[in-house]
């Protein structure tokens, strides 16, 4: 089965980029036309905070304001990027570890005056200007989810980590340059707390073996072993000079293991990691 | 990881030679140089500085210059303005790192200004790094935030009626509790574009409480958009010491940045770059990068530019950025791979030298014309008439291997036909 997290998606057909925005609902309305902005454009609106989307491929951006007779306004954006897996990539660099999960079965979350979720290739950011009543929240985000075309699966690669003592709603996806090297690309990181030790298991997904062998033989290098031909499947420890000590293993395309805290539970959730990824 | 220092600073002696244990200690001189924590008054902090540096008249290579107050072997500083606050020419952009380890290496190489918003990362940013800063000494490093306000027309410039001061205190409140800490070194209004926002009178009394509070010690305005205007706004409202501004080598207006940077510094503001990398790729199709160590060196050559934010997010480009701050005069070689490959932009200038080149004999001028609606004039609707008009085949440059096309102005002809040609496809509605 081909994991979603593969970045190789095409980019979704003007059919499935196109929706409606909900006119009205329970006493709020659109306000005007909504805003689009395009990767060209999307400094205009966030500024810099646009690079962290172009990063996970962002294609455009729906931009759109709701508001009550008494002038409160709900900010709506819909960031559509290129795949599930990278609108989930952005929510999950954007996500407070922890935080409270939105009602319903979208994925997503919910605080006083925000939510934010995922919906196939888009991310959803709503926010309630000078302080309206937050039960609107989860009613916009349902209709406006209603309207979103495409799938709704999340990266299959996450119901590979296992739950034992992994840590709620805290997963994260990075597109490239994981924990700081430029050769560790599409990864999927899950944050752990087992007495008292706190670690993360990771997956990289690399386009082929041949992929993921290359990214073992450069780490291998900033880990200054001794060069050595790195076959088609293995395991063992890196001293990564900026991220402490390492546990790989890697077979096939998949790359995976540990860092942070040592704990006498992690290389056996490696190894349970490693199980689950192999059927993928 | 707590045994991981030695070996970190190992690493980066890949790169940075003997940069990591001079420079570490150098730049906490620097830094604990700087005046006391405490808030200065307003009325202190508007004195123009009686050392402004003039506005360049032509910018020349400036050679690295020790700085007298660092130790002999770090790397040079800059004082930015009237915050008297002295720091490496190379600072960190964080916006994008969500590795702490890396801005834990940028901190022990010697980086001392750290630059981050209230919005990054939806607020992870600042979380990230107050899992760090607290740690260490508060004098050992500079660190910089920003709010927006969410009732800025960033088409305009200009703040909605609905504006209030009370948003930058809550969102600087919130600020402050992620990074772990008391105060922060520079708080800067967010992404401006206009005088008018520069100078909105409820927002300079909430910034300017903010300071007599303590919770900031220096004010700031930044700006990617207008940046003379911007800056000329700052130095005319006379509450903020420092601009945070997009410079760099490829911008139409960079010497008119240059001009405004000049006039800002003559008058005792400290001026930060950003934006020095210039977009990072030379083309569109991101396959061709701009040599990030020329392009930083290249603003660094501003005696103006008291140090510049760019972001990067691997160790690799760590090292690079360390390398600058130990070297950042801009060499003849700098220049050259400056001058980057035949590209220009976005606009067509209708040569029609590639006329007759293509199989499918495609009437290319007009595409690029059509490219440079939808692109240089985000004028969708106008892209999509013109390519209505062209009759062009369903499938376009879909067919060929090899495109034989040769643009005399360097564009990918094929790369920009087939980009533009999908907006065929778009619903009208959808093309705002």
């Amino acid at each position: 089965m081909t994991a979603v997290l593969v970045f190789a998606l095409l980019a979704a057909s003007p059919d499935e980029a196109a929706f409606k925005l909900p006119g009205r609902i329970d006493g709020w309305k659109l306000a005007g036309a909504p805003a689009k902005y395009t990767p060209e454009t999307l400094y205009d609106y966030i500024d810099g905070g646009a690079e962290a989307f172009l990063q996970f491929d962002f294609q455009e951006l729906t931009a759109a304001t709701y508001v009550n007779a008494k002038k409160v306004e709900i900010r709506a954006d819909i960031y559509r990027h290129r795949d599930p897996a990278r609108a989930f990539g952005i929510y999950s660099q954007e996500r407070r570890p922890g935080s409270t999960k939105m009602p319903g079965k979208l994925e997503g979350v919910a605080s006083a005056d925000h939510l934010e979720f995922v919906a196939g290739a888009y991310y959803v950011k709503l926010a309630l200007l000078d302080g309206g009543p937050a039960a609107i929240l989860p009613k916009l985000a349902k209709k406006i989810a209603a309207r979103l075309p495409g799938p709704r699966d999340l990266p299959a690669v996450l119901g590979c980590f296992p739950d034992e003592g992994k840590l709620p709603r805290a997963e994260k996806l990075s597109a490239r340059d994981f924990l700081g090297h430029a050769f560790l690309h599409d990864a999927a990181a899950v944050p752990y707390e087992i007495a008292g030790a706190r670690f993360r298991l990771f997956a990289v997904e690399g386009k082929d073996a041949a992929d993921v062998r290359g990214m073992v033989e450069a780490w291998r290098k900033v880990g200054k072993l001794p060069a050595a031909e790195v076959g088609p499947e293995g395991a063992g420890t890196i001293k990564d000079p900026l991220n402490g000590e390492v546990s790989i293993a890697w077979r096939g395309r998949w790359l995976w293991g540990a860092v942070d805290d040592p704990s006498p539970r992690r290389q056996a959730l490696v190894e349970e990691l490693g199980r689950k990824l192999r059927r993928q | 990881m707590s045994n991981s220092t030695l070996e970190r600073r190992e690493f980066l002696k890949l790169g940075g030679a003997a940069v990591v244990t001079s420079v570490a200690a150098g730049c906490a001189t620097a830094v604990a140089a700087k005046p006391p924590a405490a808030p200065a008054p307003v009325a202190a902090a508007l004195d123009p500085p009686k050392t402004a540096p003039p506005a360049p008249a032509a910018l020349k290579p400036e050679p690295a210059k020790p700085d007298p107050v660092a130790a002999p072997t770090g790397p040079p500083t800059r004082r930015l303005g009237r915050t008297g606050i002295e720091v490496p020419l190379v600072s960190m952009g964080v916006m994008n790192a969500d590795n702490p380890n890396l801005v834990r290496a940028a901190l022990d190489g010697g980086i001392v200004l750290f630059d981050t918003a209230h919005g990054y990362q939806d607020g992870r940013n600042e979380e990230m790094l107050g899992t760090i800063l607290p740690k260490r000494p508060r004098e050992s490093f500079v660190i910089c935030t920003k709010v927006y306000v969410d009732t800025l027309d960033r088409k305009t410039g200009r703040f909605g009626p609905k504006t209030r001061g009370e948003e930058i205190t809550q969102k600087l409140d919130i600020s402050l509790k992620r990074l772990g800490l008391d105060h922060v070194d520079i708080l800067h209004l967010h992404a401006q574009s206009a005088r008018e926002g520069v100078l909105h009178q409820k927002l300079l009394r909430a910034l300017e409480k903010a300071k007599q509070d303590g919770k900031t010690r220096f004010l700031g305005v930044s700006t990617h958009k207008h940046e003379p205007e911007v800056l000329r706004a700052a130095v005319e409202g006379k509450l903020y010491d420092v601009v945070l501004t997009a410079y760099n080598f490829k911008q139409d207006h960079h010497l008119e940045v240059q001009k405004a940077m000049g006039e800002a510094a003559a008058a005792g503001l400290g001026i930060l770059a950003m934006k020095t990398q210039a977009g990072v790729f030379w083309d569109k199709a991101k396959r061709k990068p701009i040599d990030m160590k020329a392009a930083l060196r290249w603003a660094l050559r501003d005696p103006n530019v008291h140090t510049a934010i760019p972001g990067f997010t691997t160790f690799e480009q760590l090292q690079d950025d360390l390398l600058v701050m130990r070297d950042p005069a801009l060499s003849p070689a700098d220049s050259e791979k400056l001058r980057g490959p035949k590209l220009a932009g976005l606009f067509c200038q209708g040569c029609e030298e590639c006329l007759g080149s293509c199989a499918y004999d495609l009437p290319i001028p007009d595409l690029m014309r059509g490219y440079m609606y939808g692109h240089a004039y985000k004028n969708r609707e106008a892209a999509q008439s013109l390519l209505a008009a062209l009759d062009l085949p369903r499938a376009v440059c879909g067919d060929c291997d090899t495109c034989p096309v040769v643009c005399a102005k360097g564009f990918d002809v094929r790369e920009r036909i087939r980009d533009i040609a999908r907006l065929r496809d778009v619903p009208r509605e959808f093309l705002t």
